[in-house]
């Protein structure tokens, strides 16, 4: 059996993940929080999207709005990650061979490396674009891969629960 | 509340109604646009009600954040309100007596017109009176539990 689907079973079968499996009210109120957490980092990720695309916010430098927005991107993500992890928990055992599960992880690990290269290349450049409103070309394409890829997240999401069943 | 029960008949006899319905992926579609809906939506309302408490976006005004915002909370608004209809129109009389949609609903008519009323009424003018910025604070803190129990409420629409 791979180590993973075995770590995967031992944490199934643990205090915590038999609890939040018994509960009546514990997963849904996890999957609520969760649900809530993936709008406020999503919500915010895309208002920086549209900006880099001069769609809104034309008037106010991208540099700006990306540092207003991203304390805000981060207490969600903090949201975001404790209440995934816990749901995680709960259905570890599940989840290994949920394909919807598996796609959604691929897509997050994308979706971190994005901002990366964003961070590491144009918008070190940001001040010699900052008020553009035609971002470059660069800059809007890793916005549309932004938006493309959080929606994909957000449909793998839920159809974990639809694969489950 | 007989015009309520006559119009949701009517819903789920239409063909939209019917196609939902009997549809094995109509549903769960709707439900995801729904979901992205969600996401745009949420955040930007999130944005403009911490900026009317001052806890966010200080760099712009208020009002400049308001109007900014003011397309993606009006179509985040109106996408959740479609896809809350379709999904309603496969199957209106399992929800119609269902309290948590109820209370949804209640919920929903009360935070419209907090909400909107004051993100349109900042987004038009220049800055917050200093007068009413108490106000705004109070509209902004019930806007954001209202949407909050909106989403709780909804939620447990599918566990009742």
């Amino acid at each position: 059996m791979p180590t993973l689907q075995h770590i995967c079973e031992w944490i199934y079968t643990t205090h915590l993940s038999t609890s939040i499996r018994q509960s009546p009210y514990s997963f849904p109120a996890i999957e609520t929080i969760h649900t809530l957490g993936i709008a406020a980092v999503v919500g915010t990720i895309a208002i920086l999207d549209l900006r880099l695309l001069g769609l809104i916010m034309k008037k106010e430098p991208v540099s700006r709005i990306a540092r207003q927005l991203l304390p805000w991107t981060w207490a969600g993500f903090a949201v975001m990650f404790v209440t995934g992890l816990l749901l995680w928990i709960a259905e570890s055992q599940t989840s290994y061979s949920n394909w919807a599960f598996r796609a959604k992880m691929v897509l997050l690990l994308l979706v971190g490396i994005n901002p990366l290269i964003f961070h590491l290349t144009i918008y070190r450049e940001v001040n010699t674009w900052d008020l553009a409103n035609v971002t470059p070309r660069r800059a809007r394409f890793a916005a549309v891969s932004s938006l493309v890829l959080w929606a994909s997240i957000i449909v793998f999401g839920r159809l974990i629960a639809y694969v489950n069943t | 509340m007989r015009f309520l029960v006559a119009l949701s008949h009517w819903l789920g006899q239409t063909h939209l109604g019917v196609f939902i319905r009997d549809s094995s992926y109509a549903f769960a579609a709707i439900e995801m646009l729904h979901l992205l809906a969600l996401a745009i939506f949420g955040g930007s309302i999130i944005l403009v009600d911490l900026r009317f408490l001052n806890l966010g976006f200080k760099t712009q005004t208020a009002p400049a954040v308001a109007r900014e915002l003011l397309p993606l909370t009006i179509g985040g608004v109106i996408a959740m309100a479609i896809s809350g209809v379709l999904m309603y129109a496969g199957g209106p009389m399992r929800y119609f007596n269902n309290p948590a949609f109820q209370l949804k609903m209640v919920l929903f008519v009360i935070a419209l017109a907090i909400h909107f009323p004051l993100q349109m009424i900042a987004a038009r003018s220049l800055e917050v009176a200093p007068g009413r910025q108490r106000l705004f604070q109070a509209a902004a803190v019930a806007s954001l539990l209202l949407w909050f129990a909106i989403g709780f409420s909804g939620r447990v629409i599918g566990y009742l």
